[in-house]
């Protein structure tokens, strides 16, 4: 049995395994691994369909575009939670690991593990993806809030009041007039 | 984002697998103290307002002062903690609903998984049940004779500085949405929860600068903005000339006019932010269409009302002020604009706080003759409902070609879903003005709408990884009927949303646009010897 054959015969527990570590970063791991409805947990079905694309992804050897939907769908979602930026992608990175974990289990699986390095360049490529989607997301973000801040929402909090404005403005003005006159 | 430090960092990437995706062990949750950091809080409010607010009759907002939440030391009152067990045994006194939530949820979970800031963080005291016990067990453990013997083993705890924070905390991280209610076997509104939580912190002066600025404003010049009334009215007769040079018709607004037959009231945003703007132009030309007899006014010239987002009183006093004006210029009955929460207060609460509104008559449509028996109490017409009723008698012309620029779904603002039951009329008016509008999937909305997670005064940009994390899954449902449909456009009839919602697709559906229901009707509108230009982008078009 080929590397490529056994990660297909693996892909339900290699997905498994890994989807419950990725999810495990939240308190309410729970949830997230167990509600299957995508509207009613947006955060665990888009990370368990984000990953399992891509390890699919990285089987068929796609090209790099092809893994951007897919990582969108995880990195998107960790870009804007309490996660560090390592944090936030780590999750891919973590792939080698696991299928290191799950090859290990058995006997042929152990036996092909040296013939993972081009698989783990592979992730590595990926991940490294991912941190350039994060930043793309962070972006976004900052260029959100300057958005709203250029929108005048700003005048909400950070204004003066109009007429207290005028008042001074006239005040200004008298005083202007005040120091010609002297 | 967390900052993370050199010796952090160290250990991320060092230690086993699961450290680096920064899994945490979990903990009992009256031992997870709260954490603040910049960007998991909104700023207090700033000094000289709540000073001005505390000045103001029928109101009370003590002890202003410089604090910030990051520092161990909030400057609390000496006797804080005899304010707030005093607070809240006042408020079980006087509000039966309150006395009934504390005592009669049986943490059934049915509400737990319900909350868009659950869904988002995944942090269980964003689940009602949790957030709501935060004040519950002090409750318990100060009022009952179980908690105050038993204290953790019934569910109890004392007032501490820990717990005032965890009250802060999460008591701005619920939109009061009211979602979580839709599914409570008991009908317990955990808004009011929420409401009763700042309203104990403001009694202690911590409150966020977001919703005490346009309230102050609000109280003083009449809007969230604090627009005099001159620069009211100069933003509508920009809007006005917009609107002549877009389609050839000149609209002519009257402003304070005594003896019109409607008072119109709407958020201050329609006439001062995108896309906002644009829902006013849209209200503008419906108008003319129909020749009503209105006027704005420039006092009461805010139909959002942040004084529910803050106390029972505050909430009150900027209610009364579109009452008070109605009476002032002998209207009879008032329309309103695409807003949120003005509905809710106007459903929910006016009619015990300032009504019944005995001096207007039960809406009437002067063009169609349909009486608003629904707003009989209120005497307060939803712009959707008298739009709606407009269509269904045929009395204005509509090309939805001029919409074709539009593909669409349908946002149903939690208030008006929620809090008003209005869920056909903004529906119908889509069937009528858009060649093509697409659904979101059902339990995402009508009642059980998701929030689009900057409401109730966190539409802040302090907090814009929050208000990502919670509007994720009503983004969600949109990418999904953007993924299907390829829709370009989110309706829906609330100026917040508008706003925020905004900003939510930018970050999660960059692709869709957002639109008031009454900026699409705008576009469609064909009024007699209108001299329209070509307009590719309806209003929005630049010419």
């Amino acid at each position: 049995m080929t590397l490529l054959e056994l990660l297909k015969n693996k892909e339900k527990k290699i997905i498994d395994v890994w989807v419950e570590r990725a999810l495990d970063s939240y308190i309410s791991s729970n949830f997230f691994k167990q509600t299957e409805d995508q509207f009613a947990n947006p955060v665990g079905v888009n990370i368990r369909t984000g990953l399992t694309r891509i390890f699919q992804l990285i089987l068929s050897e796609a090209e790099q575009q092809d893994f951007a939907e897919p990582l969108d769908q995880v990195v998107r979602i960790r870009a804007v939670q309490e996660f560090t930026p390592s944090q936030a992608v780590a999750p891919i990175l973590e792939l080698k690991w696991v299928v290191k974990q799950v090859l290990s289990g058995e006997e042929k699986g152990r036996a092909l593990l040296p013939e993972l390095v081009p698989f783990d360049r592979e992730v590595d490529r990926v991940g490294l993806m991912a941190f350039d989607m994060y930043m793309n997301c962070r972006d976004r973000l900052y260029q959100a809030r300057i958005r709203e801040l250029k929108s005048g929402s700003y005048i909400l909090t950070d204004s003066s009041c109009a007429s207290a404005a005028v008042r001074e403005n006239l005040q200004d003005i008298a005083s202007l007039a005040g120091n010609s006159g002297s | 984002m967390a900052v993370i430090t050199k010796d952090e960092l160290s250990k991320n990437v060092a230690e086993e697998p699961s450290m680096m995706t920064g899994s945490t062990p979990p903990k009992e949750w009256m031992d997870t103290p709260v954490q603040f950091k910049p960007g998991n809080y909104a700023y207090p409010t700033k000094v000289e307002k709540l000073e001005y607010l505390d000045s103001q009759q029928g109101v009370s907002f003590p002890n202003a002062r410089v604090w910030n939440p990051e520092d161990e030391d909030w400057k609390l009152p000496a006797n804080w903690k005899e304010i707030i067990i005093n607070g809240l045994a006042d408020r079980l006194d006087r509000f039966r609903s309150l006395k009934i939530f504390m005592d009669c949820c049986v943490r059934c979970g049915a509400c737990a998984d319900k909350c868009h800031f659950f869904l988002g963080t995944g942090d269980p005291k964003n689940m009602p049940v949790l957030r709501a016990e935060l004040l519950r067990s002090v409750y318990r453990g100060e009022f009952t004779l179980a908690g105050k013997i038993l204290g953790k083993m019934a569910g109890g705890r004392k007032m501490t500085a820990g717990v005032l924070k965890e009250w802060f905390m999460y008591a701005y991280q619920c939109t009061e949405c009211r979602r979580c209610s839709v599914f409570c076997p008991y009908g317990i509104d955990t808004a009011e929860i929420t409401m009763m939580l700042r309203e104990l912190l403001h009694l202690v002066g911590c409150g966020i600068n977001w919703a005490m600025e346009p309230v102050s404003n609000s109280n003083r010049t009449g809007n969230h903005m604090g627009l005099t009334p001159q620069a009211f009215k100069g933003n509508v007769d920009f809007l006005c000339e917009d609107v002549e040079s877009l389609t050839g018709v000149k609209v002519n607004p009257t402003f304070n006019r005594k003896g019109a037959e409607v008072l119109f009231i709407t958020p201050s945003a329609d006439v001062f932010a995108e896309p906002g703007l644009f829902t006013c132009m849209g209200y503008l030309l419906l108008f003319e269409a129909i020749g009503l007899d209105y006027t704005w006014s420039t006092y009461a010239s805010e139909g959002g009302n942040f004084g529910l987002f803050t106390s029972n009183e505050m909430m009150k006093k900027l209610n009364g002020k579109m009452y008070a004006e109605a009476e002032r210029l002998g209207v009879k009955w008032i329309l309103g604009g695409e807003c949120g929460h003005m509905w809710r207060v106007i459903n929910q609460y006016m009619d015990t706080m300032n009504g019944p509104a005995d001096f207007l008559e039960v809406p009437k449509s002067p063009v169609t003759g349909t009486v608003f028996d629904n707003a009989a109490s209120t005497k307060m017409v939803h712009i959707s409902e008298f739009t709606a009723d407009l269509i269904k008698n045929g009395k204005i012309k509509l090309d939805k070609s001029r919409n074709a620029h539009v593909k669409a779904t349908f946002h149903d603002s939690c208030n008006t879903s929620r809090a008003m039951g209005m869920l056909e009329e903004p529906r119908y008016i889509l069937d009528n003005v858009l060649e093509e509008w697409h659904e979101m999937p059902e339990n995402t909305i009508r009642e059980k709408t998701f929030c689009c997670g900057s409401g109730t005064a966190l539409n802040t940009d302090e907090i814009m990884e929050l208000r990502m994390r919670s509007g994720l899954p009503r983004a969600n449902a949109v990418k999904h009927v953007y993924d299907q449909h390829a829709i370009n456009t989110l309706a829906c009839v609330c100026a917040i949303d508008r706003a925020t919602l905004t900003t939510l697709m930018n970050y999660w559906v960059p692709e869709v646009e957002v639109a008031g229901v009454s900026e699409l009707v705008g576009n469609a509108l064909v009024i007699e010897g209108e001299n329209r230009q070509e307009l590719t982008e309806g209003l929005r078009t630049l010419v």
